[in-house]
């Protein structure tokens, strides 16, 4: 084991220093090559018959990184000099070749050669660092091909020409990436080639063919010290840039340095940098800040990105963790006060993959195969990115993954290249994916590791169990669970008890999620990350593994299972005199359906005694809720629709409201209770590290569009407050029975999101809940399919003195970002749900082009739009085409919210009811969109 | 290891490398072997009731070594003899002192030991060599006699309560001026019959003190052993060289150059033997001068790298001829 | 910061449980009783030991045993910036009350009543571990000096960076921030004279840790009694009969 010192000198704010390090040369590294004689093979990770072995240069880890992840390489040596200067460049790639290296099933060894005494390179006098690499990587490969003899070949994989020429000089068999993929002759793996800028094929062939384009030069961004001292004068502001999702021009950097956020219109002002990056940003002049005016339908500089059919939204998107103003999606009316700007720099870029599909385009008139095509993301976020492919015609048809890598000044698109296909556009299966993808939902099955932290099967509540003192054995109580049909995941079951005095005794027993899953064991973890169970229309992606969901601890009927339990006594007027929480053994006497509850509590001869506890229970609940009613807890209408699928063929079948009834609206009052309760306790005992939800008031801002409309058809809402607000929608009746209803699903849309937050990082008044008018909130009642209701039983419990509350309620910015790792899944798992939607509407409608009843939301200057009740469903319809627009034939008027023709003849109000032509076009090939159209 | 700590070229190391490697073959198997580290176990015969010397302590009923050394077994003592050590005095030792400071009817002197001895005002001879009782005013004048940085010669006494106690009665013990004092580790100088040296050739005095301090100076007369009688004639002479007279004295206290330089090469030759770690004893010391003078080597180059090999070399023939003899 | 790669090699290419190359010089301070040079890696320290010898302040006099003193200093240019005020500040200080308690503990005292003992160690170069060197450097200089000693005292130290104990860090180990543990035994009769520690560790971390420690100092006294026996050999044959 040799010792040799090794000197580097470094600057560090530019002083000079002489570092002096150790750098111990040893002769126990190996080759890792498991037919080697020489050599220890037990860390072997080259295969037995590998016949050629390559060394990698670092650029082409660095450019190549998609290839290398391709299991068509195999049988690699990555040198540790490559991956210590790939760390240094781009820590993302040197994430993805470490993981590469330790999968089990790829070959890829990782040699220290800086460490082993024949391979370690002397830097000579007047060499630069880069040379100095090369010649190592040079020096491995030499000994390699030496060590291994002749019975294989080792080659070195560099682009740099001056190393490939030095290389054959000293004898190393050297080639190009280029032509390496060449020789194992699939023509797939040359798509996932990235060429070097400087091979770039001439931007004019590339650009678009329409030829209205014009070519769009960006300015350049500034240096980085122009940047830095621009932010300290004050004249640039630094932020986050956040793409408006439903218009693609329009952007906001939200920056701590000035009090508002900056707008940022237009595709030159954006000036190339994407949703998420870091952005320097300059604030224009005030005579050049964007008036936003009443918008049309979004079209801008002769884009034609229209709007698409999609779901009724369900509240005002982007609700932010703390205060400060927001406006929302564009949609909104709202004067521009904003201070309106250009983006001079990017400071941080957020490059990674997307998912999406080619924009249609004919076949290149043969161009050796290479054709240019223009990559078009499902996320409207990102713009176009041009990719170059030999397989077009195989790629046209189906959704595709691309990775960005630059973007140049003189081009109009970003330059990416091809990672990997998902499958076909269209096919159901496919776009599910997709949608899993854009919402980072991760949808793979469960490691093994989490599975071994299951109990065994089969599993039954034991007797240990049933000693332990914290347990109490409430199996002689008549329990009983009302859910959707179908059903499987049990995760809550009530019970109502008649007490002697008059009084009753009702339980909330949920599932004891927290005792198969503990803190710090894969099972945990990987809950942490998923956050939530994701509920598409055909399938369900678990939190939990479905042993545990569908079975452990889901609280089935006739079955002994574990449960906490939160039990009340209450007057028969629902007040509640006391409550208690106990750690519990039930078994469930029945698993109704709701429809099934309602029946048993609509027919009046059942007098069984599960029917009789039903009724109480309704009765305690039209009490509680009428309380709260009186309080301000706001009803809203939800848009929702449900599918019936074809059990076979999975396509939808039907489309319908979700219907409501009393008893959804019973177990929902016990629920809230139930989780107002417990809000309470963990609060009680743990006023700085609680997981608790929230609701903020919507601002007069977000309510505008709702007054306006309302105002405009003659309905006056008070939204000084929420009971305010709830008395004035409980009178906003019109002509038509569903005018009530079409009122409050708009007043949905300017709702802020609840989120979780945790106790401790905001002060008691900002706890309080806006819809449900309680000062207190949290989830209690879903372990099974919500990892925020486990933290809270965990503290439920740590509160109890059950147990120690676990450490990671001791370091506050964990548990903050815990809850915005909640808030982030939550949001994504409803964005999926709702895509998943969508995407069943448009299979729906796909055969079925339908006539019927629609109500007019929203007016604008060449078309409004409509929400049809029936199905859930909002779109535009165009009044005129894309060719007649400004032609001035129909008018805005904004007091009334209509649309008038010029000649008078024809006008459409806001709320009128029109009768639409619903039907799947596909205007461009691939592309379905559902299209209204008046009648 | 220690390393001599001069500029050697290849051929010289290669030189005193042999000479050196000569040496280790020559020497006591039996010594070698019984080096101990320490806290080394130091190998006994439990059933016999061992005397446990000094450098040792008992750990669980083992004997272990205490400083690094080599063993030494007497009878039943079993000790350890530390080499690079503070000087260890034994009664009659002939010491080499070197005064710190004039207290209350004492003189301190440092002599390499742990603390510094003591030498009474009545354990001196008095100048006039009278003998009577120390009155007060010889306190007041103790400086006459010594005075601090003067090198004294004496015998160790014996432990008293406050220390270590020297005497200087007899003539050849005192002050000792005109020469020089060298400082070797004690160990290179063993205990001998005698330590006082003339040598006639050169016409210097050598003293080798068994605490390490030795002393080459012009010889003196009246310091030898063997001219007792003459003592009380030229030694109050010799004894005070007091500062009153160094005018008048001048011309008799003047060492001449031929001394001068035998004096110096004498230290020289302590000097070198000390760095190569050889004993020093008057044999030696005379055959390093003769060997120096032989080749008309300059003094200064004496302590150069040249000759530290030769003596080396010289040290190794002279062992192995002893060792045939 | 990966501290250790996932091939199991340290920074410098070391493997979690080795030590760095040491290295011992006796003799380097010729006017000293004792002195010795010691080299952990680039840690290099130089120690003298004056004694015993007559007490430098009659009023410190312990009667029934020897006062030890020691003091502990980084020369200027140890570190890659020059320092101007390395003696007499808090770090020096504690460092040589330390070491002295440690010395102190097995210098056999009581055999030297009335004297004292100086102990002055310095840092020519710091590259992590200096405690440890001090301390090993001082045992040397003691056993040099002749001075007896109930069993040697070695030292080493260890740390805890990406989930691995390693042994003796270097500086840019120590300065990640993780936990430092110095550990100072009396080899022979295996008890520990020192544990000092840095940062926080899990206590049934520290076990695992402190032994790789108590490994790493095994080591150095086997190679500090090489060292010294071979000093005493040569010393004896060149002296002769």
């Amino acid at each position: 084991m040799l010792h040799n010192k090794s000197f580097a000198k470094k600057t560090r704010a530019g002083k000079v220093t002489k570092q002096l390090r150790e750098h111990y040369l040893r002769d126990d590294i190996y080759c890792g090559a498991p037919f080697c004689t020489v050599c220890n093979t037990s860390g072997a990770r080259l295969s037995a018959t590998a016949s050629t072995v390559l060394v990698l240069d670092t650029n082409v880890v660095l450019n190549q990184i998609d290839l290398l992840e391709n299991p068509a390489i195999e049988d690699v040596v990555v040198l540790s000099i490559v991956l210590e200067e790939v760390k240094n460049k781009n820590l993302a790639v040197y994430n993805r070749v470490r993981a590469i290296c330790s999968n089990p099933k790829r070959n890829f060894f990782v040699f220290s050669n800086e460490y082993h005494r024949e391979t370690f390179v002397k830097e000579m006098t007047g060499e630069t660092k880069n040379d100095r690499n090369d010649r190592a990587i040079r020096v491995a490969a030499q000994w390699y091909q030496n060590h291994l003899g002749g019975a294989v070949k080792v080659l070195l994989i560099t682009n740099d020409k001056g190393n490939k020429r030095k290389a054959s000089e000293e004898g190393i068999f050297a080639e190009t990436v280029e032509s390496y993929v060449k020789s194992l002759d699939r023509p797939d793996l040359l798509d996932l080639l990235v060429r070097p800028a400087s091979e770039d094929v001439d931007m004019e062939e590339v650009e678009d063919l329409r030829p209205s384009k014009r070519k769009v030069i960006y300015s350049e961004h500034k240096p980085m010290s122009e940047i830095t001292s621009g932010l300290h004068r004050g004249i640039y502001h630094q932020g986050k840039l956040r793409v408006n999702r439903y218009n693609p021009f329009e952007a906001y950097v939200g920056s701590e340095s000035i009090g508002d956020e900056v707008r940022v219109y237009g595709r030159s002002n954006m000036n190339r940098a994407f949703d998420g990056d870091i952005v320097a940003v300059e604030v224009l002049p005030r005579d050049q800040w964007h008036e936003e005016k009443s918008l049309s339908i979004v079209r801008e500089e002769d884009e034609d990105e229209d709007e698409d059919v999609h779901l009724a939204p369900n509240s005002a998107d982007d609700a932010p963790r703390t205060a400060p103003q927001q406006g929302s999606s564009g949609e909104v009316n709202v004067v521009s006060s904003r201070p309106s700007g250009c983006i001079v720099g990017i400071i941080k870029r957020n490059w990674h993959s997307y998912c999406g599909s080619l924009e249609p385009m004919p076949m290149p008139a043969g161009s050796g195969g290479i054709a240019h095509a223009l990559f078009v993301s499902k996320d409207r976020r990102i713009p176009k990115i041009r990719i170059q492919t030999r397989q077009l015609e195989n790629l046209l048809d189906k959704r595709i993954i691309v990775a960005v890598d630059s973007w140049d000044r003189q081009s109009r698109y970003p330059s990416g290249h091809y990672v990997q296909t998902i499958g076909e556009i269209g096919d159901r299966d496919t776009e599910s994916e997709l949608v899993l993808i854009e919402n980072d939902i991760n949808s793979r099955p469960f490691s093994s590791q989490v599975l071994a932290c299951l109990p065994p099967l089969p599993w039954s509540v034991s007797p240990e169990d049933l000693s332990n003192p914290i347990r109490q054995d409430l199996r002689h109580l008549r329990v009983f669970s009302v859910d959707p049909p179908g059903c499987k995941d049990i995760d809550d079951a009530l019970h109502c008890y008649a007490l002697p005095n008059g009084n009753y005794e009702v339980g909330v027993h949920i599932a004891d999620v927290t005792n198969f899953v503990h803190p710090g064991t894969p099972l945990d973890d990987e809950a942490t990350e998923r956050g939530t169970s994701v509920y598409l229309v055909e399938r369900r992606i678990d939190m939990l593994p479905k042993p545990l969901t569908e079975d452990i601890c889901s609280l089935r009927s006739d079955v002994e299972r574990l449960a906490f339990s939160v039990i009340w006594e209450m007057t028969p007027e629902a007040d509640i005199i006391s409550s208690r929480y106990t750690k519990s053994v039930i078994k469930s006497s029945a698993a109704l359906s709701y429809i099934e509850a309602q029946a048993r509590m609509d027919d009046s001869r059942l007098m069984d005694p599960v029917t009789t506890d039903l009724r109480n229970m309704n009765s305690l609940a039209k009490k509680m809720r009428s309380r709260r009613i009186e309080r301000g807890a706001l009803t809203l209408a939800s848009a929702e629709v449900k599918f019936q699928i074809d059990t076979e063929t999975h396509d939808p079948l039907d489309i319908g409201m979700y219907q409501i009834r009393e008893a959804n609206q019973m177990v929902e009052e016990f629920m809230l209770a139930a989780n107002v309760s417990v809000a309470e306790q963990i609060l009680k005992n743990f006023p700085l590290c609680s997981l608790l939800r929230r609701h903020p008031t919507p601002t007069r801002e977000m309510l505008e569009p709702l007054l306006c409309t309302a105002a405009a058809v003659g309905v006056h809402l008070d939204v000084s407050s929420s009971k305010a607000l709830a008395d004035s929608l409980d009178h906003a009746v019109g002509d038509d029975p569903y005018f009530n209803k079409l009122i409050r699903i708009l007043a949905t849309r300017c709702m802020t999101q609840a989120v979780y937050f945790c106790s401790g990082d905001l002060s008691p008044p900002e706890y309080h809940h806006y819809g449900l008018a309680s000062p207190l909130y949290t989830h209690f009642t879903s372990p099974i399919r919500r990892y925020a209701d486990v933290i809270v039983h965990r503290l439920l419990a740590a509160s109890l003195g059950i147990s120690k509350l676990p450490s990671v309620f001791h370091d506050r910015l964990q548990l903050t970002s815990i809850a915005d790792n909640l808030n982030y899944r939550h949001r994504n798992a409803q964005m999926a749900g709702r895509a998943s939607v969508e995407l069943h509407t448009l299979i729906y409608f796909r055969k079925r082009p339908t006539d019927t009843d629609a109500r007019i939301v929203k007016i604008r200057s060449n078309g409004f739009f409509v929400f049809v009740p029936k199905y859930g469903i909002e779109g535009p319809v165009y009044l005129t085409t894309k060719a007649e627009q400004g032609s001035g034939e129909w008018y805005v008027d904004e007091q009334q919210q209509k649309i008038k023709k010029m000649d008078g003849s024809l006008s459409y109000s806001i709320l009128q009811t029109v009768k639409i032509h619903m039907e799947v076009v596909e205007p461009q090939p691939n592309r379905p969109k559902l299209q209204l159209t008046l009648i | 290891m220690r390393g001599i700590q001069l500029p050697l070229s290849q051929t010289q190391k290669v030189r005193l490398q042999k000479a050196l490697e000569k040496l280790e073959s020559l020497s006591s198997k039996v010594n070698s072997n019984a080096s101990v580290t320490i806290s080394d176990s130091i190998s006994v015969n439990h059933e016999d009731s061992v005397l446990k010397g000094h450098g040792t302590a008992d750990l669980n009923g083992e004997v272990v070594a205490t400083v690094c050394g080599i063993v030494e077994r007497v009878n039943k003592l079993v000790y350890v003899r530390a080499l690079r050590s503070r000087y260890k005095p034994e009664v009659g030792d002939i010491v080499i002192g070197l005064v710190v400071e004039v207290a209350q009817k004492r003189w301190r002197l440092e002599i390499n030991y742990s603390q510094n001895a003591v030498l009474m005002l009545s354990s001196m001879n008095m100048p006039d060599g009278v003998q009577r009782r120390r009155t007060s005013v010889d306190e007041l004048n103790m400086r006459s006699i010594f005075e601090e940085q003067d090198v004294v010669c004496a015998e160790v006494r014996g432990f008293q309560h406050d220390g270590l106690h020297l005497q200087a009665r007899s003539q050849k013990y005192g002050k000792l001026h005109r020469g020089q004092l060298l400082s070797v580790p004690p160990y290179l100088v063993k205990r001998q019959k005698q330590h006082f040296h003339h040598l006639e050739e050169y016409g210097t005095d050598l003293i080798l003190g068994c605490n390490g301090l030795i002393w080459v100076g012009e010889h003196i007369e009246g310091k030898d052993d063997m001219v007792d009688d003459q003592v009380n004639e030229s030694a109050p002479e010799a004894v005070l060289p007091s500062k009153n007279y160094v005018s008048l004295d001048q011309e008799k206290n003047y060492t001449t150059l031929e001394t001068r330089k035998y004096i110096c090469r004498a230290a020289n030759a302590v000097r070198v033997l000390s760095t190569l770690g050889f004993n020093i004893t008057l044999e030696i010391i005379k055959g390093v001068v003769d060997l120096s003078l032989s080749m008309n080597l300059d003094i200064h180059d004496m302590l150069g790298s040249e000759f530290c090999v030769l003596v080396a070399e010289k040290e190794a023939e002279r062992r192995s001829s002893n060792k045939k003899r | 910061m990966e501290f250790v790669s996932p091939e199991g090699l340290r920074l410098d290419g070391r493997r979690p449980m080795e030590m760095r190359q040491i290295r011992a010089e006796i003799g380097a301070v010729s006017k000293a009783d004792g002195s010795a040079v010691f080299e952990m890696g680039n840690t290099k320290v130089i120690a003298a030991v004056y004694g015993p010898r007559e007490l430098q302040n009659r009023s410190q006099q312990i009667s029934s045993q020897a006062l030890v003193r020691c003091e502990y200093s980084m020369a200027n240019f140890s570190t890659g910036d020059r320092m101007r005020k390395s003696k007499g500040d808090r770090r020096s200080t504690e460092i040589s009350l330390v070491i002295r308690q440690t010395m102190e503990a097995c210098i056999l005292t009581h055999l030297m009543p009335r004297s004292q003992i100086d102990i002055y160690v310095q840092v020519l170069q710091a590259d992590g571990g200096t405690r440890s060197a001090c301390i090993n450097a001082a045992t040397l200089a003691l056993a040099d000096a002749g001075i007896p000693m109930c069993d040697l005292v070695t030292s080493c130290s260890a740390g805890y960076l990406n989930t691995t104990p390693l042994l003796d860090l270097n500086y840019v180990e120590d300065s990640a921030g993780g936990p430092d543990v110095t550990l100072g035994i009396l080899p022979k009769l295996d008890k520990v004279t020192l544990l000092q520690m840095d940062s926080k560790l899990p206590i049934d971390i520290l076990e695992n840790v402190m032994q790789l420690a108590i490994e790493g100092c095994k080591a150095i006294a086997k190679y500090i009694r090489e060292v010294l026996l071979e000093n005493t050999k040569q010393l004896e044959y060149r002296r002769g009969v």
